[in-house]
């Protein structure tokens, strides 16, 4: 996978520490739509460590994005609450854990 | 519509009827069923064989519980009745609503009732600013339910109405063709059900619904310390302000269903940074879980990036969060939208005079990140002049707010002679919270978070804040604090209610104390029922000027507070007895607001035409106003009691006020006589 996605994965398996999310434990499964097939991946935070899983697993909140939508969530150019209550992505489970994510993804500006 | 709007209500979800239970609503008139921004339904009306009803009695049994007495015929006077209709109506994700006829005739009534319903999905900001909608309407009749839809794109509303008793539907309501027996009765249960993403998760199941939440009240208000007073409206008075404060609590999908005041009905049903923590702030002697809920959900949404569009920086405190259309397609910025510059000091505020209460030193730990960021935010995002002030400006020039004081509106921020300063601006009250917020992390940071040279940091940082406020902002020859700095560090020298919040704050220097309480109790800027927001003499004062001459409660609560933080407890109880003589004129519930008239001219508060009610931080007020006259003030883990009450109060008695300490008893008696007052007070 080479778009935002990815790169969000990768940035996210080579860091074990991320002190935003210091308070968040929790599981999120994220699938991804589209061409050529659905993906999963699983983010498992335990108080501020990060771990990135591939496959489908138990979880906290599971988000469903398209994967193009997803890749601009990821690049900071799509903000995920607006897009929940617009229903282009779709979440099931705790939506705390999509606020605390959220914090994962770099603004607009980086 | 005949007379006074209804409105029932449970957190983000209420209806606002005529007294009728009927609703018909323009696109501009805040009337109807409304959750999470959204009207619901905007047409909801009973007619009996083609004919309105007229309304007997209304009864409020409960802040989400009404039912209404009617009969057939519109006219004023009746003919001679032999139906009389009742509609009990309760909000639980949508509203339930059980319709009784009862025929007093001696033979059967053979009756078509019909009930027409219809929604616009308006968003509240839509009613607020009339805005044209931009999606598609469909109305399908399903397995005898009506569903009203409305999609845009992926947006999808909808509400579904049902009834117990078989209906006719089509896609504008429901008929029942029905014959109702001599001296018998008819009944149906109608269900109104919001439907959107994520709604789902605050569903009960039916029946248990009412339940709950009379069970969750009863806790609420066993919970709350009781009352004990000579002077019988006060009790009313309190009464009110903790059933209205349960009413506004809400509890968003988003945060995990824990609850936290909303800020007012109608139009701010929703999470507000400011006036979340104003109000837990003055909630804390009486319910401090809304402080825990409010700085754990606040502090979840914290600003981490930089957003122009919703004014986000890193360690900021949200404004506001919306859940309607506008905000989905973000033709609106508030997801959430961050442009305030007073809520996150306020939150370091929140954070220690919690934990003084509660000794919940766990939650000080867990938000030690948040609070750190917080405090970061105060300089590295806030001075945008480079001057050790905090200053603000939007970055969303279009849909952002100019002012990001809470006086918000337009013209609030002046000069004596009425010009209205650029920006970027810094307000004093914003530089008071950034004193307190640096002294009270310093004692969180070495009490909690065992970082002593942290503390000494920002102790030192605060005597330099306050050294420099008490330089720049005082205005010599009148002898108080101007209103703001503008660009060129020049005081926007206008006197406003701002200087108390400077005396809660703790940022005025001692020796200038006496000068600012003259100020404040004085012709200009004290009414007789309060201070006033602009002091009268200004250039834009008005006294029905949203922010530049009414008197604000909440505003009155914190001056009342800071007139105590400075040992001015004789003019901190007389402030208080103007706020509650007004309560007593509105029956317990004090407005947004009401006029800033002298007292003596107008004999009772004026409220502002359009202020909301109830409103959180009004609601809060009189609990505030409690601690302020008894002088509570926790002292390490004991609660010290220091009462100077207004005479007219006579013996007072608060009991089990909890904290860190169990649960204790406060007594006081008044003695301060307060002019004016025993001669204009209802009898």
């Amino acid at each position: 996978m080479t778009d935002g996605a990815g790169e969000l994965f990768e940035r996210l398996g080579a860091v074990e520490q991320v002190p935003l999310l210091k308070q968040a434990s929790g599981t999120m499964l994220l699938e991804l739509t589209g061409a050529p097939r659905t993906e999963r991946w699983r983010i498992i935070v335990d108080k501020g460590e990060v771990q990135v899983a591939r496959g489908p697993g138990p979880a906290d909140c599971m988000l469903r994005a398209d994967r193009k939508l997803f890749a601009r969530m990821a690049a900071g150019k799509v903000n995920a609450f607006a897009a929940v209550l617009r229903g282009a992505i779709k979440i099931e489970g705790d939506p705390r854990l999509l606020v605390l994510f959220q914090r994962l993804f770099p603004g607009p500006r980086s | 519509m005949s007379g006074e709007l209804v409105k029932v209500l449970d957190g983000n979800i209420f209806v606002v009827s005529d007294d009728c239970g009927d609703i018909e609503a323009s696109l501009t008139d805040p009337t109807g069923l409304f959750a999470y921004d959204t009207r619901f339904l905007s047409k909801w009306v009973l007619t009996i064989d083609d004919q309105r009803l007229n309304a007997l009695s209304v009864d409020d049994l409960q802040y989400f519980e009404t039912r209404f007495f009617l009969v057939p015929g519109t006219g004023t006077v009746y003919i001679d009745a032999k139906l009389s209709v009742i509609r009990q109506r309760a909000v639980a994700n949508g509203f339930h609503e059980v319709l009784t006829i009862l025929n007093h005739a001696e033979k059967p009534a053979r009756l078509r009732v019909r009930i027409e319903a219809a929604s616009d999905f308006a968003d509240l900001f839509e009613v607020k600013d009339a805005l044209e909608k931009k999606g598609k309407y469909a109305n399908h009749v399903v397995k005898g339910s009506l569903r009203l839809g409305y999609e845009r794109k992926t947006f999808k509303r909808s509400t579904l109405i049902s009834s117990s008793q078989r209906a006719k539907v089509d896609s504008d309501g429901l008929t029942f063709d029905l014959r109702v027996p001599a001296h018998g009765e008819w009944t149906t249960e109608l269900d109104v059900v919001v439907e959107g993403p994520g709604y789902g998760e605050l569903e009960l199941p039916k029946g248990r619904r009412r339940r709950t939440m009379e069970a969750n009240l009863d806790r609420w208000l066993a919970s709350a310390p009781r009352i004990a007073c000579d002077w019988e409206p006060l009790k009313r008075t309190y009464n009110r302000s903790l059933v209205d404060l349960a009413a506004l609590r809400f509890a968003p999908p988003i945060t995990g269903g824990r609850s936290l005041p909303a800020a007012g009905l109608p139009w701010f049903m929703t999470m507000f940074g400011r006036d979340s923590i104003f109000t837990s702030l003055q909630a804390l002697p009486f319910t401090p879980e809304l402080a825990a809920t409010t700085l754990t959900a606040l502090g979840e949404w914290q600003g981490t990036r930089l957003d122009d569009f919703r004014d986000e920086d890193p360690g900021r405190i949200l404004h506001e969060l919306r859940y309607g259309e506008l905000t989905a397609f973000e033709e609106r910025p508030h997801s959430p939208y961050y442009g305030c510059a007073d809520a996150t000091p306020l939150y370091v505020v929140l954070l220690d005079e919690y934990e003084r209460w509660t000794g919940d030193r766990k939650l000080v730990r867990d938000l030690e990140y948040e609070a750190r960021a917080a405090l970061a935010w105060i300089d590295d995002y806030a001075d945008l002049q480079g001057t050790g002030y905090i200053w603000y400006q939007r970055r969303n020039e279009e849909t952002g707010l100019e002012n990001q004081c809470w006086k918000d509106s337009w013209d609030s921020i002046s000069y004596g002679d009425g010009r209205l300063p650029g920006f970027p601006r810094a307000t004093c009250e914003l530089q008071g919270y950034a004193y307190d917020a640096k002294m009270r992390g310093a004692r969180l940071a070495r009490a909690v978070w065992n970082d002593p040279a942290f503390g000494d940091e920002l102790e030192r940082q605060a005597a330099d804040l306050k050294r420099r406020f008490n330089r720049d902002f005082w205005v010599e020859d009148d002898e108080y604090f101007a209103l703001a700095l503008d660009v060129e560090g020049k005081q926007v020298d206008a006197l406003a209610s701002n200087n108390g919040h400077l005396l809660w704050s703790g940022i005025v220097d001692r020796s200038k104390a006496k000068a600012v309480v003259r100020h404040l109790l004085g012709p200009r800027l004290f009414s007789g029922w309060g201070v006033r927001t602009l002091a009268e003499g200004e250039t834009r004062f008005n006294p029905i000027g949203y922010h530049v001459g009414t008197v604000w409660p909440f505003d009155n609560s914190f001056i009342a507070w800071g007139l105590r933080r400075y040992g001015f407890k004789d003019e901190a109880a007389t402030i208080a007895a103007g706020i509650l003589d007004a309560a007593e004129f509105f029956d317990g519930r004090l407005p947004e607001a009401f006029g800033g008239y002298e007292r003596e001219q107008t004999k009772y508060p004026v409220q502002y035409p359009t202020a909301c009610s109830p409103q959180a931080w009004s609601t809060g007020t009189p609990l505030l106003l409690l601690r302020t006259m008894l002088g509570l003030e926790p002292l390490g883990d004991h609660l010290v009691v220091d009462p100077v009450l207004p005479a007219g109060i006579g013996h007072l008695e608060l009991l089990d006020i909890p904290g860190r300490w169990g649960r204790v008893d406060a007594f006081g008696r008044g003695r301060v006589e307060v002019a004016s007052r025993r001669a204009t007070r209802r009898r």
